[in-house]
């Protein structure tokens, strides 16, 4: 089945349809030949972004069910390591990649924000399962559940399922490396961060 | 030992109390008076005929709305509209409080159900913690969501909720919070955005940054 040829879902919205994913193999295409002059600080970038995507150290961010499947991605049969993603820090301060597995309630939120902003730069963020997509079983009920991490920090990769099986989580893995690869320039959060997330305070 | 007998040894003890025998509803429990539920506690553990050494499970229960035979449907709690924003009712709650205690006996082998009910606005039971220890976190989290005070517990506070969450989330009139402290608890519809981008502010937000 094409994807040309189902109708658009509701709400989508045209102006943002170059950020649709399989465009994004296009824009990459283009972006290549449109760099061709400029080779050297292009190669630069390549190298530094495959040395980045090969090594994403996530930070140990399990925090429910998600948690029990991402550890056994990291397990023998279907082994994150083999993607060099496989040296969970304990320490946000080694770490880039931040995979949050599981439900975030709001006294986790605050620790979560703390969590994201002890990171260095470039960091990632992979909303792992549903209930850090979309609040996920707990949106009609959840009083203390905040309905979806992008409420919080911002995500690059939203990986389905509840919770996910390991190879869709290696499969989101490679998704992110994918949009590492197609990076170019320095790091740079998006503006709304700034402003909107800063206000949650910070709790220990 | 059949829990009416044992219920016929606590009414025995305790003679001046007004209990009752319930058993309309999934289990037969007895209903205790607020202010005697400490004595019968230390009885109910401290007879060798009885010896429950094992509290399994003390829970506070909101009757708002529920039948009393155990048989009706209790009321539609508050939640959460489609759209992510907080339902409203203007509904008062009315009904009781109430407190329910399990109780199980390594020694012989029975089980026993306790229960205590208390008025909405004045829901304060003697606390059990001293009798079994187990009770400490129980109490702690009926205090936390239904707002039911245990006098005499040594640390009563909040264990689930946040130190500063105001309101009680398990009372049948709760109504869900919109945010807490810029934590923002109002959701997003799932179908309104597949690509998840509108939870961006508008004013001015560039989300195409490199993150």
């Amino acid at each position: 089945m094409s994807r040309e040829s189902t109708t658009p879902p509701p709400g989508y919205d045209p102006a943002r349809e170059h950020m649709l994913d399989f465009k994004v193999d296009e824009q990459l295409a283009q972006l290549v030949v449109s760099e061709r002059k400029n080779f050297i600080l292009t190669t630069i970038d390549e190298v530094f972004n495959w040395a980045r995507l090969s090594s994403l150290w996530p930070v140990t961010f399990g925090l429910a069910c998600c948690a029990i499947e991402m550890m056994a991605a990291s397990a023998t049969r279907y082994d994150i390591d083999r993607f060099g993603a496989g040296a969970f820090r304990a320490t946000p301060r080694q770490a880039d990649l931040m995979i949050v597995s599981g439900t975030v309630t709001a006294k986790m939120a605050t620790r979560l924000k703390l969590i994201y902003d002890q990171m260095p730069e470039p960091k990632w963020v992979v909303a792992m399962g549903s209930c850090a997509i979309g609040g996920g079983p707990y949106f009609k009920f959840g009083y203390h559940v905040v309905k979806g991490v992008d409420f919080l920090v911002p995500v690059d990769v939203y990986i389905p399922g509840c919770p996910p099986r390991p190879e869709v989580l290696l499969d989101g893995l490679m998704r992110l490396q994918d949009k590492i690869r197609g990076r170019k320039g320095k790091f740079r959060p998006p503006k709304w961060v700034q402003d909107y997330a800063q206000k949650i305070p910070y709790r220990r | 030992m059949q829990d009416r007998d044992i219920y016929e040894l606590l009414a025995g003890k305790l003679e001046d109390a007004e209990l009752a025998w319930r058993e309309a509803g999934p289990e037969a429990y007895a209903l205790v008076p607020a202010a005697r539920i400490h004595e019968a506690a230390i009885f109910l553990r401290e007879d060798p005929r009885l010896s429950f050494d094992l509290l399994m499970c003390l829970s506070g229960i909101d009757w708002d709305g529920y039948d009393e035979s155990g048989k009706g449907k209790s009321v539609d709690i508050l939640g959460y509209n489609p759209d992510g924003t907080p339902e409203t009712s203007d509904r008062v709650a009315a009904g009781d409080l109430g407190v329910a205690y399990h109780l199980y006996s390594y020694r012989h082998d029975h089980k026993f159900a306790m229960q205590v009910r208390l008025a909405r606005d004045n829901a304060t039971v003697p606390t059990v913690s001293d009798v079994w220890p187990t009770a400490d976190w129980h109490e702690r989290e009926a205090w936390d969501l239904l707002g039911i005070r245990f006098a005499g517990h040594h640390d009563l506070q909040r264990i689930l909720l946040d130190e500063e969450w105001v309101g009680h989330p398990l009372r049948k009139d709760y109504q869900m919070p919109d945010r807490w402290t810029e934590v923002p608890l109002a959701g997003q519809p799932y179908s309104k955005n597949p690509f998840k981008q509108d939870n961006a502010p508008p004013a001015g937000g560039d989300d195409s940054g490199e993150g």
